[in-house]
C-alpha cells in the first residue's frame, strides 16, 4: 500500500514538474509595412515610396496587457504584461508568452502605452525602467509611442520632427486598445503601416509632439488604426 | 523534538529582529496619519538608505559633476535652497522656482510646486534632466555610476546586483528622502502632552487654527492641495502654475499648498521666493491679496490680523522648528562612503 501511495506522490511530480517543461509559447511578431514592403529592423528606415524623402530614425512603442480572448472572455493574460518594442533592437520585435495549458481562443487583445495605474506606480524595472528613454522626466508619465525621423518638409533643425505621444490623466489619455480576431494562432505577426500614419501629419506644419495633447490623442488614434494582422 | 523548537525559537527571535530594524527605519510619528507611499513596493533597508544618500550629496549627478541634490536642498535650511529666491543649478544657471523644503515626503502624493511629478520615486529625474539644474540624462548617470570604484558595490549591497539601473537609482534616492521625517518640533511635543506653549505660542495657535489652518493642515502643515493665494503674476516668469501641468482653466495660478514645518529656516518663501520675511508673508494675506478668478475661497475675505496678533502668530511658527531634524547626522553628508572612494 505505502509503495503505491509512493509511486503515485512520485507519478503527481513528475506530472507536475514537467508542466513547466510543456509551457506553450504564442508568440506576436512585429514588422513595418510600407506599401507592399515589409521590414524587420533599421537603425533608418526611407520610406521609398514617399515622395517628400522621409526617414524614421526612431520607432518604438510600449505593447502592453496581452491577452487572448474566446467569445469575449478572457482565457489568458500574461502576467507582468509590458514590453517595449524597438525597431533598432531586432530581439525586441518578437514578443513570447508563456502559458501552461494550450490555448483555444478567438480573439487577441493588447495595449499599446502603458495604462494609468501603471504610471503612478512609482519607480519600475526592465522594459519600464526610465532608462529606456520611454519617460517623461518634466511631467512624470511614460511615453507610449516614439516616431523621430527627417523630412524635408520639417523646417526645423536637420529637418528633423519628434512625436513623443503618450498621457495617462484626462482628458489626454494616449493609451489605446487593439482587437484582432485571431483563431488558435502560435504566432501572430503584426505590422504597423507607417505610410499610413506619415501621410496623416502634415509636417510642414506639424513636426513635433512632446506632451500630452488633443493632437497627441489624436495621432495615438490614428496609430492603433494602422495596426493590422497579416498572413505569411 | 528538542532540535524543532530550537530552530524554531531562533526563527521567532530573527522575524522579531527583522521586525524592529524594518519598524526603526520608519516610525509613523503618533500624531500622524498613515503615509501614502507604498512601502511594500520599495521596502526601506539600511544599505539602501545609504546609497540613497550618497547619490542625494553627489554631484555626480549632474552633467559636469558640480550639482547634486544638496545643493539645492541643503539641510541646515530644511531641505531648500536658502538665500535665493530662484534656485539656481549648473553652471550658475537660473530656475523659475523656488525649491521646495524636503520635509514628511511619505506623506505626499503629488511632487514639485506644480505637482508635475506623481510619484516620489520619479522627483529625481526632473532635476537630473532640468538644463537648469543638473542637465543630465538618467542614462548616462547610470553608466558613470557603474564606472565608479564606489557605486557597484554599494548597488550590490542594497539590491543584491552590481549592475546599476535607473529603477534602482530612483528607489535608492526615494529611501533617503522617505527617511526625512521632522516630527520633533515643540508644537509635537506639545500635542503629546510633553511641553506645553507659552501664552503667546497659544494665542499665536489659535490664529493659526482660525486664519490658516484650512490649507496649512495640521499636523502635516498642508492640505498637499493646490491653491491660488492671491500672489500678483510675476511678469517676468508668467508662471501658471498647476495650469501648465493640467491645461484645465480653474488651476490657473495654483500651486502646492507647501508645509510650514521647519519654516524659520526654509526662506525664502512662496513659490518663487519672494518673500525673504516670514512678516512679508503675513502682510501679503491681510493686505496684498490679489483677487482674480482662481483665488482660493479662504482667502475672498482678507485675514485680518493686527500686529501684536502677527507677532503671536510668528511665535507659533517658530513652534514648529525641529533641531531634530535641522541637525540630525544621518541626514548629513554621508563622508564615510565617500571616504572609501578615495582610499
Amino acid at each position: 500500500m505505502i509503495q503505491k501511495v509512493k509511486y503515485s506522490i512520485l507519478f503527481c511530480l513528475l506530472i507536475l514538474s514537467n508542466k513547466d517543461w510543456a509551457q506553450n509559447l504564442y508568440t506576436m511578431q512585429f514588422v513595418v509595412k510600407e506599401g507592399a514592403t515589409r521590414f524587420n529592423f533599421s537603425d533608418t528606415l526611407t520610406l521609398a515610396n514617399d515622395s517628400n524623402d522621409v526617414q524614421i530614425t526612431t520607432l518604438k512603442f510600449y505593447v502592453s496587457k496581452i491577452q487572448f480572448l474566446k467569445r469575449h472572455k478572457i482565457v489568458f493574460e500574461e502576467k507582468n504584461s509590458f514590453h517595449l518594442v524597438d525597431f533598432s533592437n531586432a530581439a525586441s520585435l518578437q514578443i513570447a508568452i508563456a502559458s501552461d495549458s494550450k490555448l483555444s481562443y478567438d480573439e487577441l487583445r493588447f495595449n499599446i502605452g502603458i495604462d494609468s495605474a501603471t504610471n503612478v506606480s512609482g519607480a519600475m524595472g526592465n522594459d519600464l525602467d526610465p532608462t529606456k528613454g520611454m519617460y517623461w522626466t518634466w511631467q512624470s508619465g511614460y511615453i507610449n509611442f516614439k516616431l523621430e525621423g527627417q523630412s524635408v518638409l520639417c523646417n526645423t533643425r536637420n529637418n528633423e520632427f519628434q512625436f513623443h505621444l503618450g498621457g495617462y490623466m484626462s482628458p489626454y489619455v494616449g493609451l489605446q486598445t487593439l482587437i484582432f480576431p485571431v483563431k488558435n494562432k502560435t504566432k501572430v505577426s503584426l505590422q504597423l503601416d507607417i505610410s499610413k500614419i506619415i501621410t496623416s501629419i502634415d509636417l510642414a506644419k506639424s513636426n513635433h509632439i512632446m506632451s500630452p495633447s488633443t493632437e497627441g490623442v489624436l495621432l495615438s488614434k490614428i496609430i492603433a488604426n494602422s495596426f493590422t494582422v497579416y498572413h505569411k | 523534538m528538542k532540535k524543532k523548537i530550537v530552530t524554531l525559537a531562533i526563527f521567532c527571535v530573527v522575524l522579531s529582529a527583522y521586525r524592529f530594524v524594518k519598524e526603526a527605519l520608519f516610525v509613523v510619528p503618533v500624531n500622524f496619519p498613515e503615509p501614502v507611499y507604498d512601502f511594500s513596493k520599495n521596502p526601506l533597508s539600511p544599505p539602501k538608505i545609504l546609497l540613497g544618500r550618497a547619490l542625494f550629496y553627489d554631484p555626480i549627478l549632474s552633467r559636469n559633476n558640480t550639482i547634486s541634490c544638496a545643493s539645492c536642498h541643503a539641510q541646515f535650511s530644511a531641505f531648500t535652497h536658502s538665500d535665493h529666491a530662484l534656485s539656481h543649478g549648473i553652471d550658475d544657471k537660473i530656475g523659475i522656482r523656488n525649491s521646495p523644503s524636503l520635509i514628511n515626503l511619505a506623506w505626499q502624493r503629488l511632487f514639485m510646486r506644480d505637482g508635475a511629478i506623481n510619484h516620489l520615486d520619479m522627483q529625481a529625474l526632473a532635476p537630473i534632466h532640468n538644463i537648469a539644474e543638473m542637465d543630465e540624462n538618467i542614462i548616462h548617470v547610470v553608466s558613470k555610476l557603474q564606472a565608479t570604484k564606489i557605486y557597484p558595490k554599494l548597488y550590490y549591497n542594497s539590491f543584491g546586483d552590481s549592475i546599476i539601473t535607473g529603477e534602482h537609482t530612483l528607489k535608492a534616492i526615494s529611501q533617503f528622502m522617505l527617511t526625512l521625517v521632522s516630527s520633533n518640533s515643540k508644537y509635537d511635543s506639545v500635542m503629546r502632552d510633553q511641553s506645553v506653549f507659552t501664552d503667546q505660542e497659544k494665542n499665536g495657535y489659535l490664529l493659526f487654527q482660525q486664519n490658516c489652518a484650512s490649507c496649512h493642515t495640521e499636523p502635516l502643515f498642508t492640505n498637499n492641495n493646490f491653491s491660488n493665494n492671491g500672489l500678483a503674476i510675476d511678469t517676468s516668469l508668467r508662471d501658471l502654475g498647476r495650469f501648465g501641468v493640467t491645461k484645465i482653466a480653474s488651476d490657473s495660478l495654483k500651486f502646492k499648498v507647501p508645509t510650514l514645518r521647519n519654516i524659520e529656516f526654509s526662506y525664502p518663501y512662496m513659490h518663487d521666493g519672494r518673500f525673504k520675511r516670514l512678516s512679508q508673508v503675513l502682510n501679503h494675506y491681510t493686505l496684498g491679496i490679489k483677487k482674480s478668478n482662481t483665488l482660493a475661497k479662504e482667502l475672498q475675505n482678507p485675514i485680518k490680523l493686527t500686529s501684536n496678533e502677527k507677532v503671536d502668530l510668528m511665535a507659533f511658527l517658530f513652534t514648529l522648528t525641529d533641531k531634530s531634524f535641522l541637525y540630525n547626522t544621518s541626514f548629513a553628508y554621508p563622508k564615510e562612503v565617500f571616504a572609501e572612494s578615495t582610499k
